[in-house]
Parts: structure tokens; sequence; C-alpha cells
């Protein structure tokens, strides 16, 4: 086996209890590199197009990646992958923490999920003894109580991951917890682990991890640890982690306030990265092998209600959860992120679904009755609480909002699917895009809905014009190539986001580990054929146009601004449809937003481009022909 | 020369354990460092480094006298061949620093490099220049 | 009076550094804010996401005392 993977492939079928171990595909980690890459490609071989994603077709991928556990900066995620029932699309989601590197000490480079458990089980993996038991004991536990008890049964230096009665009872925005505070949140990857009765997954490993240059990759990180130590940022992103953000979208008018209804909040100090240090900070946080230990866990302390501990609130959940809510007090922020992460739902759709909850009620179209005789105020915690308690249990109305905005606002309808802030079926990020056209953009086009990781333009925005969207759809792709390319080789992206690692110097850790000699642009290349592979199986499953879906909900082009630093500001339904034909063309996809086959030959796919011709939905040819590159690197000029 | 632990400082990256097997025996694997991080969460949510407090209990307790102390480091020396890998002194050591692992035939313990206190960017571990000659079971300096 | 500030990633290059590799020296008058100090030295201060000097997170309306050390961030990555 190649240098840098552990060599073994488990697959777990769940409806007959049948464990295989088998040598990883080395070609097939070769072309895709593993992370994200495995998980789109293997989903788009096995999955069947109409297949249900709670359903016994559906796949759940778990895997680790190059640079995860290998003794690199930030090298410490694990890759979860499955067919999304929130967006019906290709999901992904990652987190930090140890779970990543368990799994290559343990000896396993991928564990694939198939079928659907007939009773609860959780997956136990010692090194070389893997193991489906019985998960009655834990089956309805919330997942920070379930780790907790896990580790007290199985011994601490288990690494596990949990759902919670969300991801039990198949609520489409669930997400995967592990380590008391990180989660794989979006797509719902919660529910795909939940609708195979699997309970938890928990792994100890004791082997090395074998990498091709120890020495040279030894010296390489030892020496990136000692530059890295003296970078002016890396004091504040130790001290505030993401939550100084707080205060800066606030001030530059992208904050979202009240369901998105405007984008400044006048509480802000109430509920930023100060008042959380200060007032509810226990421990910084680390995830495996970083030493920039962003993660903030943190205790909420409020009358009348037992105090708790949670991770965070990092930026998003600060912001979803905030200002969103038009909350008052960082304790009750703190309680809800410790509320969605026990329930074991996404805090980032958490949030966008209360929001909208909240808005509906304002606007009379949910009432007290239908709220069992609450109400769904701004800035109630005591509403959340029993709103989420409605929505866990799946109880009158509750039952609509399991399925996420999108959903909840076709049961509830009069007009309020202009303010269910999703696009795809998955809730925005903490951003509001209409004074940042390149955000609005990267919402529209992300492979998982309205989702930043994907690609986050605002002080690209602010450089080049916030009105404007000249340029923005060359970026954005840049961006969809570079960034997911960190989910591919399973590192967290801070370092080089926020440390001036370059991502050449990743690259040559890549080489280091496995002995290959993939130049950076080679790299980009492997994560423009996944965008690509996860835009094709989209369309097939969803069997209409692609532009179809690339539409941000109606508040983004009408309503502008109200108040606040943005006063005003917005974009048009004619900018929306223009970003849209400049980010096709330079893509290489027609103006419906389909692939074409050019870009798809061009990229080594020419399978998928038959696949999408059979599919109806391969795109026309581009007049003059593809652009040579997709995507180009933001250059900073007017600072 | 011995490790100082501020425990309240830990953020719990394990990076110390992955330089001390990297050091020790050039692979990539934890379960070979001579220390470990304890975790106590949900509550109180702190973490605690555990390190060799040289208080020579294992030294003590071997019945192969495998064990000696280095007068220069201070450290806890193993002689691999005299070991047997009973585990006596694992299960002596009150911090609960010795180790045994699968691949090996002989214990685990720290030997001072102090390479692990060059990583830390929290300054949970580092370096304390004090010897400590005296045998008192679980006590610090 | 005298302030320095120090940044790193795009940041530090338009702030021009010039007493080490992420720290640049300038000269200004008693009294002014973050804000107006970046403005003076052509750097938009929309591009920093806070300041962050002694420990603590200042906003730009913040005026530095003299011979104050004050890191910029700026938001690079999101999230």
């Amino acid at each position: 086996m190649a240098d840098g993977f552990a060599g073994t492939t488990l697959r777990i079928n769940l409806s007959n209890g049948e464990i295989k171990k088998l040598p990883t595909d080395e070609k097939l980690m070769r072309e895709w590199y593993g992370g994200r890459g495995i998980v789109a490609k293997i989903c788009y071989d096995e999955v069947p197009r109409d297949a249900d994603p709670l359903g016994p077709l559906n796949v759940l991928v778990m895997t680790s990646g190059i640079l995860s556990g290998a003794f690199t900066p930030g090298g410490s995620k694990v890759e979860f992958g499955s067919v999304s029932p929130l967006t019906n699309g290709q999901g992904d989601s990652n987190m930090g923490g140890h779970l990543g590197p368990a799994l290559k000490f343990a000896g396993f480079d991928l564990v694939i999920f198939s079928g659907i458990s007939p009773k609860p089980v959780y997956i136990c993996i010692d090194d070389d003894k893997v193991e489906i038991r019985d998960a009655s004991k834990y089956w309805g536990m919330g997942s920070l109580d379930c780790e907790h008890l896990l580790k007290q049964d199985l011994g601490e230096d288990f690494e596990i991951a949990t759902i919670g009665p969300s991801g039990e009872r198949g609520i489409l925005f669930s997400c995967i917890s592990h380590d008391f505070g990180r989660q794989a949140g979006r797509t719902g990857q919660g529910a795909v682990m939940g609708s195979k009765k699997i309970k938890a997954i928990a792994v100890r490993g004791n082997k090395a991890i074998k990498v091709h240059n120890l020495e040279a990759l030894y010296k390489h990180t030892y020496d990136i640890i000692q530059r890295t130590k003296e970078h002016p940022n890396m004091e504040p992103w130790q001290k505030y982690g993401t939550s100084f953000f707080i205060r800066w979208s606030n001030d530059n008018a992208v904050m979202p306030t009240r369901n998105f209804q405007t984008t400044w909040y006048e509480d802000v100090e109430k509920v930023d990265g100060e008042s959380l240090v200060t007032k509810c900070l226990v421990t910084h946080k680390a995830c495996f092998g970083c030493w920039m230990n962003c993660g903030k866990y943190s205790k909420a302390v409020i009358e009348g209600k037992k105090t708790v501990f949670a991770e965070g609130p990092e930026y998003e959940t600060g912001a979803l959860c905030g200002p969103n809510l038009g909350m008052h007090d960082i304790n009750h922020v703190v309680y809800i992120n410790y509320l969605l992460d026990n329930y074991g739902m996404d805090s980032m759709s958490g949030g966008g679904v209360m929001a909208f909850a909240m808005e509906c009620f304002e606007k009379g179209l949910i009432t007290e009755k239908d709220l069992e005789g609450h109400t769904m105020k701004w800035g109630s915690i005591d509403d959340v609480e029993h709103f989420l308690d409605m929505v866990v249990n799946r109880r009158g109305i509750g039952d609509w909002f399991a399925g996420g905005t999108r959903k909840a606002a076709e049961k509830i309808g009069k007009g309020s699917e202009k303010f269910a802030m999703q696009v795809k079926g998955q809730e925005m990020s903490g951003y509001d895009g209409r004074w940042a056209p390149g955000m609005l953009l990267s919402y529209m086009t992300a492979d998982i809905g309205a989702h930043h990781n994907r690609s986050w333009t605002i002080t690209v925005d602010m450089a080049e014009g916030r009105e404007t969207t000249e340029g923005r759809a060359k970026i954005v792709i840049y961006l969809q190539h570079i960034r997911p390319l960190f989910d591919t080789w399973c590192s967290c992206r801070l370092f080089w986001g926020e440390l001036d690692i370059t991502p050449e110097e990743y690259a040559e850790a890549v080489n280091l580990i496995t002995g290959w000699d993939d130049s950076i642009d080679q790299a980009l290349k492997v994560s423009e054929k996944i965008w690509n592979l996860n835009r094709c199986h989209y369309l097939e499953r969803n069997k209409a146009n692609g532009r179809t879906f690339d539409y941000p909900p109606a508040r983004s082009w009408e309503d502008k601004i109200p108040n606040g630093p943005g006063k005003g500001k917005g974009v048009s339904l004619e900018q929306v449809e223009t970003m849209l034909d400049d980010y096709y063309r330079e893509r290489g996809w027609d103006k419906n937003g389909n692939p074409s086959r050019a870009l798809l030959e061009d990229l080594g796919m020419g399978f998928a481009a038959e696949n999408l011709g059979k599919a109806g939905f391969l795109g026309k040819p581009l007049e003059g022909g593809i652009p040579k590159v997709r995507g180009e690197k933001y250059k900073p000029k007017a600072f | 020369m011995r490790i100082k632990v501020n425990a309240d400082n830990c953020t719990g990256c394990r990076l110390c354990r992955q330089v001390c097997a990297i050091k020790h025996f050039s692979e990539i694997n934890p379960a070979k460092a001579a220390l470990w991080i304890e975790a106590k969460f949900p509550d109180p949510g702190k973490y605690k480094p555990h390190v060799c407090i040289q208080c020579g209990k294992c030294a003590m307790v071997c019945p192969e006298g495998a064990i000696s102390r280095d007068t220069s480091t201070g450290a806890y020396i193993v002689d691999k061949t005299g070991c047997t890998n009973c585990g006596v002194c694992v299960s002596t050591c009150p911090e609960k620093v010795i180790f045994q692992h699968p691949d090996l035939n002989h214990i685990i313990i720290c030997d001072f490099c102090m390479e692990c206190t060059t990583v830390c960017n929290v300054d949970a571990v580092t370096k304390w220049d004090v010897m400590k000659p005296s045998i008192e079971a679980g006590k610090e300096a | 009076m005298i302030v320095y500030l120090k940044a790193g990633t795009q940041l530090r290059e338009h702030l021009k550094p010039d007493v080490d590799y992420y720290t640049r020296k300038v000269e200004t008058p008693e009294g002014m804010t973050l804000k107006q100090i970046l403005e003076s030295i052509g750097v938009n201060p929309g591009f920093v996401a806070f300041a962050y000097t002694d420990g603590k997170m200042k906003n730009l309306e913040y005026i530095p005392n003299d011979g104050e050390k004050i890191t910029l961030q700026p938001p690079v990555s999101g999230g």
C-alpha cells in the first residue's frame, strides 16, 4: 500500500451484519486523494439515482485523509459523506477533534456503511478488532451524554462519534458529534447515520501511520510550528477563536439579524467574542496536533436552568443563534449551542430553522395554538427551548420544521418561502449576501446549498466593490477549488487562511507523506473534478437543469437592507441572473447550468459526460469553447 | 531537569505525544509516547498532562532491576534487554506514565529529551531546571 | 507619538512592515483612532476584523497610546 495510507478499507453491511476488510483501492485514492474526493466518487458509483437518502440503498462513508493524523498543521479531520437527505445531492461534512487520526492509527483509511441495521447498534473499532455491538442502552441519549457514557464503558482512550435523538428520528439537518464539541454538521449526515440505526462509532488505534519521508516531514512541520508561534495572528486566534468575527461582521453589515431581515444588530456586544471569553470560557480546546487551539469550551449559567457546557459558539453558531434570533445574552447563545449539540442538530441549520419560525410567528403565520400555548419570540430562550423540544420529538408543527426551512415553508405557504433562507434545501451560513454579491453567488452555487465553506468572498466584495458583480465568478470558482481541497486532504484550512502557510507548503507535505510528486495545480485539478462530479450527481438525481436550483431566496433581491451601515443596499434579480451567466461560462457549463462534454472530457471525466447525457442533462457546447483554466486566484489590488 | 506541568493551559492537542513518539521510535504513533493527557469532559472541561515526576518508584519495584536513574538528566532509564515487560512498574507509577505497546518487548518511559516542551504553544509542559533526587511519591518540587 | 502595527497574511503586505517581518512603525499625532491611523497610511480599515493589544480585542475606534504594539487581524478565511 502506498505510503501515507493505512492500507485497509472496511465495508460494513448493517442489514446482514457482514464486516469485510479489503485492501484500500490505491488507484482510487491516487485519483481522488481521499476525504471529500473519495466520498464523492463512492456515492456517485454506488448509490442509485432514485435511492431514498434515508433508505437502505444510501451509503454512509467515513474517511480519514492524507494529512489527517500525519503530523501536519491542522491535520485532524474525519470526513463523512452520503447522499444528503437535506439537499438530495451529494453531501459531505467533516470535523476536527481526534477521530480521523484514530481511524488511521487503527489501520483503516475508509469505512463504508451500507444497508440498515434491524436494531440500534454501535460500531467498535479497536485496532484489528471490528464489531457491531448492541446499542439499546444508548439509543435515545443526547449525543454528548452518549459520548460520555461510552467513554466510561469502553475507555477514555477511545475516540467516539455519536448521533443524538435528532439523528435517530431522521430530522433532516441532524449532525454527527465528537469530542464534546466537534460536529460534522451540515447536509444531514446524522440523519443518514440514524437511518442506518448506528448510534455511535468508537475507534482506538495503536499502530503507526507510515509516511514516505518522516525525517523531512518532521522538519517541515517543526519549522512551521516555530514560525507560526511568532505570527501576529496566533495569539488573538488562540484567545478568541472564530468568535472575534462577530463584531467585524456586524460593523460591516453582513450580520444575519432576525432571520436575515437586516444585517446589523443593535445588541451585538451582548453576544460577541469579548463577552464569550470574559463570561463563559472554561478552556481553550484544540483538535489533534493543532497548536492554534481555536476551540472555546464554555459554560452557560442561567438562572432557572441547569448549568451546561458546550464547545462554542463558533462564529457561525454565534451569528445564526445570536443576532439572527435576537438574543441578548451570551449565556443564552451557549445554552442554545448546547441544546443543538446534545440533540444532535446542526447548529447552523438549527439557527436558521428557529429564525424562520420566529419570523413566521412575528407575521402570524404560526400561532400560539400551533406552538402548544407557547410563543416563538425573538430573543426568548424559553421559546427556543420549547420549540426545539417540539422539533426533536416531531410534535405537531415541529414535524414541519424537522425537514428544514424549505420543507417548513412548503407546509406553511403564504409566501413564507421568500424568507426561508436556504438554497437547495440547506440553510444559509452566517453572512448576509445582499451587500456582498460574491458571497451571494457562493451560496447560490455551492454544491451543498447555502454554505460558506466552499467559497467565502466578503473581503473580496469589499475590495472590488460591494454593489458590482464584476469578476466575482472567477474568484468564487477558484475558492470552490482551493477551500474544499482541505476537505479532500482532511486538514483544517485555518492555518492556510490565517497563519500564512501556503498551498505549496501543503502540497509539499502531501508529497513527503505519500511519495507522490503532485503540484498544487494538480491538486486543484482534483478538486475541480470533485466539484463537477458532484454537480453531475446532483443533476441526475434532481432531474432538471442546474439553473433551476441555483437561485437564492427571494428576500435576497426583493428586500433591500432596511437599516444599519448597509441601509438601502441589495442586489437585483438582474444581477443574480448575470452572476449565474458569468459563473456558468467560466465553469465550462452551458446557460442552463449543466456541465458540457468538453469540460468533463478536459477533466478526464468522459464517464460522467456519458451518464449525464443518458440522464438528458449534458450541457450544450459553449460558443467559443470552454475556458482553458477555470477560476482565478484573487489578487488584491485596492486595499 | 524536569517537566513542569501547567495543567490549566493544556488544550488537549496531543502535539507533545506525537513528537515524543516520532523522536524515540521514528513513527507517527502517539500510543508510543511517554506522557499522556487526561481529559475531564464534559464537566469541568479541562485537560491535564501527566509526565514523569522522577519519583523513582518504578526503579524500586522492578523485579529485574532494569530501571535505573541517569544522574545527569534525572530520568529513570530502562535497560531494554533486562526488561521483561512484566508491567509491575506500569501499575506502580503514580502518574501512569509508564507504557507498554504490542510492538515492543520493553516498557516506554520518559528520558527527558524535552522535545515536547519545544512544541507546546501554551506552556502546558515546560522545561523545569531542577534536579529532584527525592523519591517521595506523587510530590512535585 | 509612535505606534507599532503588526499584521500577517495579505494585510502585512499593505502595511509595508519596516521594523521586522510583521511590524510597521507609524508616527502619528496623539488622540487619533486606529481607523484614522490606518486611513492615514493608506490601509482600508474595512479589512481589519479587529485589533488586538495587551491581550484584549479592540475595535477601530480605539485610541492607541504612545509606544503601543497593536496586532491587526484581517478576516481571511471566514467561517
